[in-house]
C-alpha cells in the first residue's frame, strides 16, 4: 500500500510540475501551447542517453536535458512571435505531431517505439539514488525548485513584462518592452524546466517509450492546468492532483469493468472541461473572473 | 504503375479530406469557432451508418440518411448548447477550443466503449478492388467518392451564391456587426452553418467507412487534417480548404513512393508549419493573424 501511495505521489510531482511549466506559457504569456509533451519527452530522452552513455551524475543529466529541452524550444518560440489564437494552436498541434514521429523513428536516440530499457539510477555526489522514497524527495524537491523558479520569475520585472505583452502586446511594445525576447525566454524556460520533470520521469520508470509523450499528454495536461485555473499559482497543482486522483478513485466504483476504466476516466475529464469552459472558465482556482484575452 | 496507383489512391483519399476540410472551413470562416470536434462529428456519423447498414442491416439509402441526420444533430446541439451558452459570457477563442476539445474526447470515448477500439468495417459490393490494369487496383469507391465530393461542392457553391441564405452566412463571416443592424439573429445563422458543416462530414464518413474502415480514434486525424487544410488553403475560403485538402491527400499518399508511411502526417504537418510561420493567410486567404 506504501508503495502504490508512493508511486502515486511521485507521478502526481511529475505531473504538476508539468502543469505549472505549461501554465507558465499559457497563464501568463498567452502562448496555448498544445506540444508541451514534446519537452517532456526531450527531457525524457536526453537524460537518458546521456545517463546510458556519458555519466549518470544526476546534475550533469538534469542540466543537459534542460539545455537540449531549451533549445529546441526555439521551433516552439518562432510561430509563438509570429502569430496568435488559432494559428497558433494550429502551430504548436503540427510540432506535436512532428515530434510524436521523430520520437517513434529516431531509433538510434530513442529506441523508437520500444522506447529505451534499462536506464541506470542517477547518483547525487556518488550516491546512487535507488530506493521509492529517495525517488518521492528528488521529486518532490523536483516540483519545490520548479514552484520557486517560476514563482520568483512571474513576482518581478519579468513577469510583468510577460502579463503587460499577454493581455496587449503592442501597449508592451510601446512601453518599450522588447517583446520577441521575452516571449522566446519565456517558451525558454517552460520547456526547459518540463525537461527537468523529463528527467525524473526517466530516472523513476528507468524506461522510457513515445507512449508517454503523446498528443493525449498534452491534452491531459491542458486540462489539468485549465481545471485549476489558468494564471494561478496553485490552480495547475489542484489540476494536477485531480487528474492524477481520477484514475485511482474510479477503480473504486464496483459496477465499472477494469477493462474500460481508461475510457470512463477520459469521458470524466472531457465532460469536466466542457463544463468548467460553459459554467466557470477560470478553473476551479480561478473563480468567474475573466481571463485575458486570447 | 506504383506510380498510378497511388496517384489515384491519393485522388480518392484527397476529395474526402477536401469534403471535411470545407465543412470545418465554412464553420471557422462564418463562426470563427475552432470546432475541432468536427473530428468527433465525422467519427459519429461513420458509426451510425455502420450500426444501421451492417449490423441491422438496412438499405443503405436509409443508413446514409440515419447518418446524416445524427450528424447534424449533433453540430447543432453543440453550437446551441455549449458553444452559445460559452460566447454568452466570454468571448475568448480559447474557451470555446477546450469545450470542443473536452467533447471531441467524450464523443471518441463513448463511441470506444459502443463498438470497442478495434477497427471496424462496412463491407459493400462497391469497396472490392478490380484490376482495371495489370497490378493496379481500384475500387468503384474512389470515383463514388470523387462524385459525391464534385456533387456536394456544387451544392455548396450553389447555395452560397444563389440563395438568401449563403448571402447572410457569407455576411456573418465577413462582419457579424452588420449582420445584426441588417435584422438578422447571427446566433440563427450560425445554426445553419453547423448543419450545413457538419452535413459536409457525412458522404466523407460513409465512403471512409466502406473503404478503409472506422476506428474510434480516428476523429484525431480527422480534426489535425480539417486544421491542416483550412489553414493552408487559407481561413475563410472554401476553395482555398478543398484544394488544400484535395493536396495534402495526394501529398499523403504520393509521399508513400519516396518514404516510410509513419512519416507522412509529419509532412503534412511540417508544410503545416511554415505555412503558419511564412504564409499565414495561406493559398487564397486574407492574411489574418489576430
Amino acid at each position: 500500500m506504501l508503495a502504490y501511495l508512493q508511486n502515486i505521489a511521485v507521478l502526481f510531482c511529475v505531473n504538476a510540475m508539468l502543469a505549472v511549466t505549461l501554465n507558465f506559457i499559457m497563464g501568463y504569456a498567452g502562448i496555448f501551447s498544445l506540444a508541451h509533451a514534446i519537452f517532456f519527452g526531450v527531457g525524457a530522452y536526453t537524460a537518458a542517453n546521456i545517463a546510458m552513455h556519458f555519466s549518470d551524475s544526476l546534475l550533469l543529466c538534469v542540466a543537459g536535458a534542460v539545455l537540449v529541452s531549451g533549445a529546441l524550444s526555439m521551433v516552439l518560440a518562432l510561430p509563438a512571435l509570429r502569430v496568435r489564437g488559432e494559428y497558433f494552436v494550429a502551430a504548436s498541434l503540427g510540432l506535436q505531431v512532428i515530434g510524436v514521429t521523430v520520437f517513434s523513428e529516431w531509433k538510434s536516440a530513442t529506441g523508437g517505439l520500444g522506447g529505451l530499457v534499462g536506464i541506470p539510477p542517477p547518483t547525487v555526489f556518488g550516491h546512487a539514488l535507488a530506493t521509492p522514497g529517495e525517488f518521492l524527495g528528488l521529486a518532490a524537491g523536483g516540483l519545490a525548485a520548479v514552484l520557486l523558479i517560476t514563482t520568483a520569475l512571474l513576482r518581478g520585472s519579468f513577469g510583468r513584462s510577460l502579463m503587460a505583452i499577454r493581455d496587449s502586446e503592442s501597449a508592451a511594445q510601446a512601453a518599450g518592452k522588447w517583446v520577441a525576447a521575452v516571449k522566446t525566454l519565456s517558451v525558454a524556460v517552460s520547456a526547459g524546466l518540463a525537461a527537468v520533470a523529463g528527467a525524473i520521469y526517466a530516472f523513476y520508470m528507468s524506461f522510457v517509450n513515445v507512449e508517454g509523450f503523446m498528443l493525449e499528454t498534452s491534452i491531459l495536461l491542458m486540462a489539468m492546468v485549465i481545471i485549476g485555473g489558468t494564471g494561478t499559482v496553485f490552480g495547475p497543482i489542484i489540476g494536477a492532483a485531480l487528474l492524477m486522483l481520477l484514475p485511482p478513485a474510479l477503480t473504486y466504483l464496483p459496477f465499472l469493468p477494469p477493462s474500460e476504466l481508461g475510457t470512463v476516466q477520459q469521458i470524466v475529464y472531457g465532460s469536466i472541461m466542457v463544463l468548467l469552459m460553459m459554467f466557470r472558465p477560470g478553473g476551479l482556482v480561478g473563480g468567474r473572473r475573466k481571463r485575458g484575452k486570447a | 504503375m506504383l506510380f498510378i496507383q497511388l496517384f489515384i489512391n491519393g485522388i480518392q483519399t484527397g476529395a474526402l479530406y477536401a469534403l471535411i476540410a470545407a465543412g470545418f472551413s465554412l464553420i471557422f470562416g462564418t463562426t470563427r469557432v475552432f470546432h475541432v470536434a468536427h473530428g468527433a462529428t465525422f467519427t459519429l456519423a461513420g458509426f451510425v451508418f455502420y450500426e444501421l447498414y451492417t449490423v441491422l442491416a438496412w438499405a443503405w439509402p436509409l443508413a446514409a440518411l440515419g447518418a446524416a441526420a445524427a450528424a447534424a444533430v449533433f453540430g447543432v446541439l453543440v453550437d446551441r448548447y455549449v458553444y452559445s451558452v460559452i460566447q454568452r459570457h466570454e468571448a475568448a477563442f480559447f474557451t470555446v477550443f477546450v469545450a470542443s476539445f473536452g467533447l471531441a474526447i467524450v464523443v471518441q470515448n463513448l463511441i470506444a466503449i459502443g463498438f470497442g477500439r478495434g477497427l471496424v468495417t462496412v463491407p459493400t459490393p462497391l469497396s472490392k478492388s478490380l484490376e482495371l490494369l495489370p497490378g493496379l487496383y481500384v475500387a468503384p469507391m474512389a470515383a463514388v467518392a470523387v462524385l459525391c465530393a464534385i456533387v456536394a461542392f456544387g451544392l455548396l457553391q450553389w447555395l452560397l451564391t444563389h440563395t438568401n441564405l449563403g448571402l447572410a452566412l457569407r455576411a456573418l463571416g465577413e462582419n457579424p456587426e452588420l449582420v445584426r443592424v441588417y435584422g438578422l439573429t447571427p446566433r440563427r445563422l450560425s445554426q445553419y452553418v453547423f448543419l450545413i458543416g457538419s452535413l459536409l462530414a457525412v458522404p466523407a464518413a460513409i465512403l471512409t467507412a466502406a473503404t478503409s474502415g472506422l476506428n474510434p480514434a480516428m476523429g484525431h486525424h480527422i480534426m489535425l487534417i480539417s486544421i491542416a487544410a483550412t489553414i493552408v488553403g487559407g481561413v475563410g475560403s472554401l476553395r482555398g480548404a478543398a484544394v488544400a485538402g484535395l493536396l495534402l491527400g495526394m501529398a499523403e499518399n504520393l509521399s508513400l513512393a519516396w518514404i516510410d508511411p509513419q512519416w507522412s502526417e509529419a509532412v503534412t504537418f511540417v508544410v503545416l508549419f511554415l505555412f503558419i510561420l511564412f504564409r499565414p493567410g495561406g493559398f487564397f486567404g486574407r492574411a489574418v493573424t489576430s
